[in-house]
């Protein structure tokens, strides 16, 4: 990284400038008024004063905190469950197609072919598939494993979220993979090689050269993947159940009920799981900001 | 030593295999249910075939394709935009270091992982009060905030990798500025502007809340067709919407498929 | 003598019904009478907000309203589809907190009802009270409570009725004789113990009221009747019952669906369930009952319907105007021409319209020639439909709304959650 570069402050001003602006204004106004919803502000319904109730409520009033509790966990578990598979699994198959030497382009775009497809649509494909009327339970009454829907496990709208999981490995894994491929193809073959032999074998080649190459991006892909499926809601809305239910499928039932009141919990749940998620992002900008004055 | 190589060759196939398979699978399931009418436990295959899916939606009352029109209407903008305004910042942030950095990075990435309904009621109401609601201009500045992120981050990480010099030697020759941008630093990071631009035309292309909120109703684009087919329940036209929502982005997949195998992608990963 | 006087009465009561009806007719707020408005409407667009889920609805609305508000009003037509009403609700909703200007509101008229009703209404947002001011009002039984009150709260002439529904069962005819059926929640304990795992409800809470209006009538039946519990929120009541009712869910967890521990979140859910075999009964609200599903290939053609003797829940949905609405000319003539009885009597039928029921009192239809229609289409339901005597018979009102409130909230904290 060419740190050591001049260049003025005005200019760099300039160039930060428009996206700064952008998303100060828009994204920073839509956030804010998030922000004074969740602490009580609805003018609409005559509520003007300002205080913590919803956030206490959330957290400890009886009508709430079981349900705000739970999904806690719940949705902790999910994210962490599909980041940590969805990692693995991209590294596997990004060095099983950086290995194929023939028609890696294939196999690559074959890689990547679920990226253009949206979440709601992969949680609806997942039904289709998953379910103990689905075609995979089909496929084993067909073949005699199974007579009837209730002998095929539990996979979708199930109580552990497995079939939230599955979805989100489906479709983020190969947004890890992608980057995590481009990166292995910056990889100098003849230092492979020569480690190769040295008399290294296949898993010391990956834990001092590979894995040390592709860590940066991994973990921040990770991350990203990590926040993202902590705060949607759409595939757990599709493949969940009532309870446990994710956070972000609280927030949106909180925010339509009929009493608007209920509004201000939405918004107090929403900045609870944004704090989440920017406590693991900045956590992270913050360590690698240390280890990089170390190293 | 070649018998093993092919041994495991064969093996790395058959995994390759497999995985597609499970990758594809529920797209299959997707072409089947377009065409497929009464499939019920425990038919592995349908057994009545159908093209009404497909009259419905192409037919001239139908709205899908005036939805399709604006989709490709704000995707068209919104890209171009992000990519105008994302290349700088992420040129800002891949060479250089300065104070409150990491501030800057933070602020810039947080659109992409604050959960959107957090951020759309209120965007909605202030567009409402700016006169930017129920048209698709407003819909294009709007979705900016869930692309930019990831456009910025693409350029950050290009940029990181990116030397100078090139520019350098082309000012010492007499260039004028503009000129070393056009003839220089773009076809360098023309795979970022390609990669990036697809992002960003992905993300806008699958917006569903923003465009609702606001477009209020009056801006349909398809995946407010998808989510209000989703609530009907009929798998058949939700196949069908969903393949003519998903086809179109999965033809630019194709096309700049090449491009994404580059290190250009690398730079997602460079927060 | 006495028989003049009573001759008399009649006459005079008659004469006055007529003469009342075409009087009490005002002009709706803001227009100088039905004349004015359709002189107004001509030329404007009408932004309709509502349900895009049902290819039946929206073909139904694009092939019969659409070129009649055209050729006969001026009026041009544009059906927004959203996914669930509380999108049109919150659109109007945030118009009011960015204090959009009146009459520049994107929406004109909302399919609506329940809930959704009342919080536009809460927050004073409606237009009206016009519903008693359109001329096919008369067509409307606005005495009955069923119409006159929406999910237990008064309607105050802030919206008008569409079409009505009512609760009742779908069963696979090819699985199960009818008569097997259970008609009765005690009958329906014996099925589900004699058949586990085939019986499962509808979650009552958000995008679950069917679930919920299960579970009250099974407070219905243990209680033994309905008319204690119309009128206002009795706590008492509720709470004497409700422990019962709790026991009884839970009794029958073990020998449920998935053993009670998770429910389908809705109509669809659990349509699906029954069409894959996975479970042996649905839930519908429609006239029709299986026809309509069966019609789109959803429902296999041995699927038909049929209500318990007593306590099947039955309302209506109605059609609602924004205060801030930009064409509310437009949108009053939308929503007298819904109650025209022609078009009343298509959209029950299943092949052409979305088998809800009338909106109506085919009773208080005069001119004969739709009587007939009307009466003819009440008899073409399609065999996909229960008895309309059957459920006739069993008709019940809905309740307070502070019942449903509690029902779904107590349902998730003793029955889900133990």
């Amino acid at each position: 990284m060419s740190s050591a570069d001049r260049v003025s402050s005005r200019q760099l001003v300039l160039l930060l400038a428009p996206a700064l602006v952008l998303v100060l204004l828009l994204f920073g106004g839509g956030f804010a008024y998030s922000v004074l919803q969740s602490l009580g502000w609805q003018p609409l319904i005559g509520r003007t004063t300002l205080s913590l109730d919803a956030y206490h409520n959330l957290l400890f009033a009886p009508a709430y905190q079981e349900v705000f509790w739970s999904g806690l966990i719940f949705s902790l578990w999910v994210s962490t469950a599909s980041t940590l598979l969805s990692a693995v699994l991209a590294v596997l198959i990004a060095l099983l197609i950086h290995q194929a030497v023939q028609r890696s382009q294939l196999w690559s775009f074959l890689f990547q072919f679920n990226l253009p497809v949206p979440h709601l649509v992969a949680a609806i494909g997942m039904l289709f598939l998953l379910s103990q009327s689905g075609l995979v339970s089909r496929g084993t009454a067909a073949l005699g494993l199974t007579t009837t829907p209730a002998d095929f496990p539990v996979l979708v709208r199930d109580t552990s979220g497995i079939g939230i999981i599955i979805a989100y490995v489906w479709k983020e894994m190969p947004f890890i993979g992608v980057i995590v491929f481009g990166v292995l193809k910056s990889l100098n073959a003849s230092v492979v090689q020569a480690a190769r032999n040295l008399g290294a074998n296949g898993w010391q080649r990956f834990r001092y050269i590979i894995l040390p190459l592709i860590a940066p991006s991994l973990l921040s892909s990770s991350l990203i993947v990590f926040a993202f499926t902590f705060g949607a809601y759409e595939i757990p809305a599709l493949l969940g159940v009532r309870y446990p239910r994710a956070l972000p499928v609280t927030a949106l039932f909180l925010f339509n009920d009929a009493d608007l009141n209920s509004r201000t919990e939405a918004m107090a749940l929403s900045v609870l799981i944004t704090l989440v998620t920017s406590m693991v992002i900045g956590g992270y900008l913050w360590l690698r900001g240390i280890a990089q004055r170390l190293g | 030593m070649a018998a093993r190589h092919r041994s495991t060759a064969w093996l790395r196939t058959l995994t390759l295999v497999f995985i597609s398979m499970v990758l594809v699978a529920p797209l299959i399931a997707f072409l089947l249910n377009a065409f497929a009418r009464s499939w019920f436990y425990p038919h592995l295959i349908p057994q009545q075939w159908t093209l009404e899916a497909w009259a419905r939606i192409l037919s001239p009352q139908s709205d899908v394709l005036q939805a399709m029109g604006n989709s490709l209407l704000i995707a068209g903008v919104v890209t171009p935009t992000a990519l105008l305004v994302g290349l700088p910042a992420g040129r800002a942030l891949g060479l250089y270091t300065f104070r409150g950095k990491r501030l800057v990075e933070f602020l810039l990435l947080l659109p992409a992982i604050v959960p959107p309904l957090a951020v759309s009621m209120g965007l909605a109401v202030n567009f409402l009060r700016w006169g930017l609601a129920g048209n698709w201009v407003g819909v294009s500045i709007a979705h900016l905030v869930p692309v930019l992120p990831y456009t910025i981050l693409i350029f950050s990480g290009i940029f990181n990798q990116y030397s100078l010099e090139h520019e350098q030697q082309a000012r010492a020759l007499g260039a004028k500025s503009w000129a070393v941008i056009w003839y220089v630093t773009l076809p360098l990071i023309k795979p970022g502007i390609v990669v990036a631009g697809l992002f960003a035309f992905l993300i806008s292309w699958s917006q569903y809340l923003l465009t609702l909120l606001i477009g209020s109703g009056r801006v349909i684009t398809l995946p407010i067709l998808l989510f209000s087919s989703a609530a009907g329940g009929n798998n058949l036209t939700i196949a069908a919407q969903a393949i003519l929502f998903t086809a179109p982005a999965l033809l630019l997949l194709l096309v700049t498929n090449r491009l994404l195998s580059t290190d250009a992608v690398s730079g997602l990963g460079r927060l | 003598m006495r028989f003049k006087v009573w001759l008399m009465v009649i006459v005079i009561s008659l004469f006055t019904r007529v003469a009342f009806a075409q009087e009490s007719l005002e002009a709706p707020p803001g227009f100088a009478s039905w004349d004015d408005v359709l002189s107004q409407a001509n030329g404007q667009t009408v932004n309709w907000y509502l349900y895009g889920g049902s290819d039946a609805i929206n073909g139904f609305v694009d092939t019969f309203y659409a070129p009649l508000l055209a050729e006969e009003y001026g009026i041009t037509l544009n059906r927004v589809p959203v996914a669930d009403t509380v999108d049109a609700v919150n659109q109007v909703l945030s118009e009011a907190e960015a204090g959009v200007a009146e009459n520049s509101g994107a929406v004109d008229l909302i399919w609506i009802n329940g809930e959704n009703f009342f919080t536009l209404q809460q927050a004073n947002l409606l237009y009206g009270p016009w519903a008693k001011t359109i001329p096919n009002s008369v067509l409307v039984d606005w005495d009955n409570p069923a119409i006159n009150l929406d999910f237990g709260r008064p309607v105050d002439g802030y919206e008008s009725p569409w079409s009505s529904a009512q609760f009742h069962f779908i069963y696979d005819s090819a699985r199960i004789a009818e008569a097997n059926l259970p008609r009765s929640f005690a009958e329906l304990t014996a099925w589900i113990q004699a058949n586990p795992g085939r019986f499962t409800y509808i979650a009552p809470g958000p995008g679950g009221y069917m679930g919920t209006r299960f579970v009250k009538q099974i407070f219905f039946e243990l209680s033994g009747g309905q008319d204690q519990w119309l009128g206002d929120f009795n706590p008492t009541l509720y709470n004497g019952w409700a422990p019962q009712v709790w026991a009884l869910l839970n009794d029958w967890s073990a020998d449920l669906w998935r053993q009670g521990a998770t429910y389908p979140a809705n109509e669809n859910e659990m349509r699906d369930l029954f069409a894959n075999s996975e479970v042996d009964f649905a839930f519908t609200q429609e006239i029709s009952g299986a026809s309509v599903y069966i019609n789109d290939g959803r429902l296999p053609e041995t699927a038909r319907a049929f209500a318990f003797t007593e306590n099947m829940i039955g309302d209506f949905n109605y059609v609602a105007i924004p205060a801030n609405a930009a064409h509310k000319a437009a949108a009053l003539v939308l929503a007298n021409l819904i109650l025209q009885p022609n078009l009343q009597a298509a959209q029950v039928l299943p092949e052409n319209g979305f088998g809800l029921g009338f909106g109506i009192d085919v009773s208080r239809v005069t001119e004969t020639s739709d009587r007939l229609v009307l009466e003819e289409s009440a008899a073409n339901l399609g065999a996909g439909a229960a008895d309309p005597a059957e459920l006739a018979a069993a008709l019940v009102s809905d309740l307070a709304a502070e019942y449903q409130t509690r029902v779904e909230a107590d349902w998730e904290a003793y029955v889900l959650r133990r």
